[in-house]
């Protein structure tokens, strides 16, 4: 919609310039007449005085006042003021309508967004919900499967310490043989004397008491 | 010299008579009747689209229409709806008849002062009975003015009383007299523009200044036409209201 303020000069302008083209058009026409009546008032002679206070044309105009006045009332009463009434009440009540329409569309939006962030609130609570209840689900899985694992583990820890207890026990066993045999061969060698077996075993048996 | 009034004479066209009297058709008639024709050919016409978006001419008679209306619910409120019709009648009857007879060779019936008087007598009368008839003897009350010390009563009683019979004398005599001056002015001086130039010679061309002057009276009798079917329309509203609410 335009403002008033510019619209309004634009739209005065052509009435001003038609009232002074109109003015100018009565004018000549006022001025042709005159010339007319003057002549035509060389020929008869003026009676003189106003026209309107001859009482013998009152009769006449009272009767057509009368009717035309009659005339009109009846034209506008029966004719012209109801046409135009029942314009203007017409698009009164359509411009009403219209807006009680509108308020009721604004109303029904209004009730569709509440509805619509009713949805959403309940929707994201939803959501809280189940990611709240699936991470405690998970953690408990995660929790069980530790400590199981913890417990196998611990486990076989426990049977893998044991396996290296024997080796080491066989292993220890074996290191006392491996070294009389050692000594044995090394003794040979350095002197060419012949040591028996039981007794490199009894030294290699006191060394490792000294160690130990 | 040929008279400026002259143009005020009625001339008949065609023999007429009713009950011993002269109703013969005249010129003031026949403008009478083309006002009444002339408006509402207008006015129907205007409205023929029934549109709810109006254009130019059905925004003009729209605006006739609401401009009488908020008149009389401004002035008379709501009991002045019934009127409406009458109100609404009179101010396009004098509205139209003003126009017309600014158009040349044509005739204003309502610088005749038997037309206004008339008028104004009716709308007098009626004005009166409606108040009797609303408030029967206590309308009388209309003629004291509340609030005034009681030594003042007798006299404004009389002043009350003559200014309200003046009302119909004031009412005709304000529209006749503006009609009668400005077509008697626009007369003379388009009869002083055809003096000058007649006179010929050097004195022609000074015939542009009552021509000039004639231009600007012409436009301001427009303007006359329009506000003095105005003010008799405005003022046959108040005299209802004083009707209908008194004081």
């Amino acid at each position: 919609m335009k403002p008033s303020g510019q619209t309004e000069p634009r739209q005065f302008k052509p009435y001003l310039n038609g009232l002074l083209a109109g003015s100018i058009v009565m004018t000549v026409s006022h001025v042709a007449l005159s010339g007319v009546a003057l002549a035509a008032s060389e020929k008869s002679e003026e009676s003189g005085g106003l026209p309107q206070l001859d009482f013998s044309t009152w009769p006449t105009q009272i009767f057509w006042l009368g009717v035309s006045f009659l005339l009109a009332y009846l034209l506008m009463w029966r004719l012209v003021v109801p046409r135009i009434g029942s314009v203007l009440e017409e698009r009164h009540n359509r411009i009403e309508d219209d807006l009680r329409r509108a308020r009721q569309a604004s109303d029904d939006a209004e009730q569709a967004r509440m509805a619509f962030e009713a949805m959403l609130a309940s929707a994201r609570n939803d959501a809280s919900e189940t990611t709240r209840k699936a991470t405690e689900s998970i953690t408990k899985k995660m929790d069980r499967k530790m400590e199981t694992a913890n417990a196998n583990l611990a486990k076989k820890m426990a049977s893998a310490e044991a396996d290296i207890a024997t080796a080491r026990q066989a292993a220890l066993k074996d290191v006392s043989d491996i070294a009389a045999s050692s000594a044995i061969d090394v003794v040979s060698q350095l002197t060419g004397l012949k040591v028996n077996k039981t007794d490199a075993k009894k030294q290699v048996k006191q060394a490792e008491k000294a160690i130990a | 010299m040929h008279s400026p009034v002259e143009q005020f004479t009625i001339k008949s066209l065609m023999q007429l008579e009713l009950f011993g009297y002269d109703v013969s058709f005249s010129n003031s008639a026949l403008f009478m009747m083309l006002a009444v024709i002339v408006s509402t050919l207008f006015l129907t016409f205007a409205m023929r689209g029934r549109n709810m978006v109006p254009g130019r001419l059905q925004g003009a008679a729209e605006m006739m229409y609401e401009f009488i209306s908020d008149m009389v619910s401004g002035t008379v409120g709501s009991e002045g709806r019934p009127y409406f019709p009458f109100i609404f009648t009179l101010f396009v009857f004098l509205l139209f008849g003003n126009m017309l007879g600014l158009i040349p060779y044509s005739y204003t019936f309502t610088s005749q002062i038997v037309v206004t008087f008339v008028l104004a007598l009716f709308i007098f009368i009626g004005v009166t009975l409606i108040a009797i008839f609303k408030h029967g003897t206590h309308f009388l009350t209309f003629f004291v003015p509340p609030g005034a010390p009681k030594v003042l009563i007798p006299f404004l009683i009389i002043i009350e009383v003559v200014s309200y019979f003046v009302r119909p004398v004031s009412l005709s005599v304000r529209l006749f007299a503006n009609m009668l001056a400005g077509h008697t002015m626009l007369k003379v001086f388009a009869g002083l523009a055809v003096m000058i130039s007649g006179a010929g010679g050097v004195y022609a061309p000074g015939a542009i200044l009552p021509f000039l002057a004639l231009v600007g009276l012409t436009g301001l009798e427009v303007l006359v036409a329009a506000l003095q079917a105005y003010v008799f329309t405005i003022l046959t509203c108040m005299y209802l209201n004083d009707a209908i609410h008194l004081h």
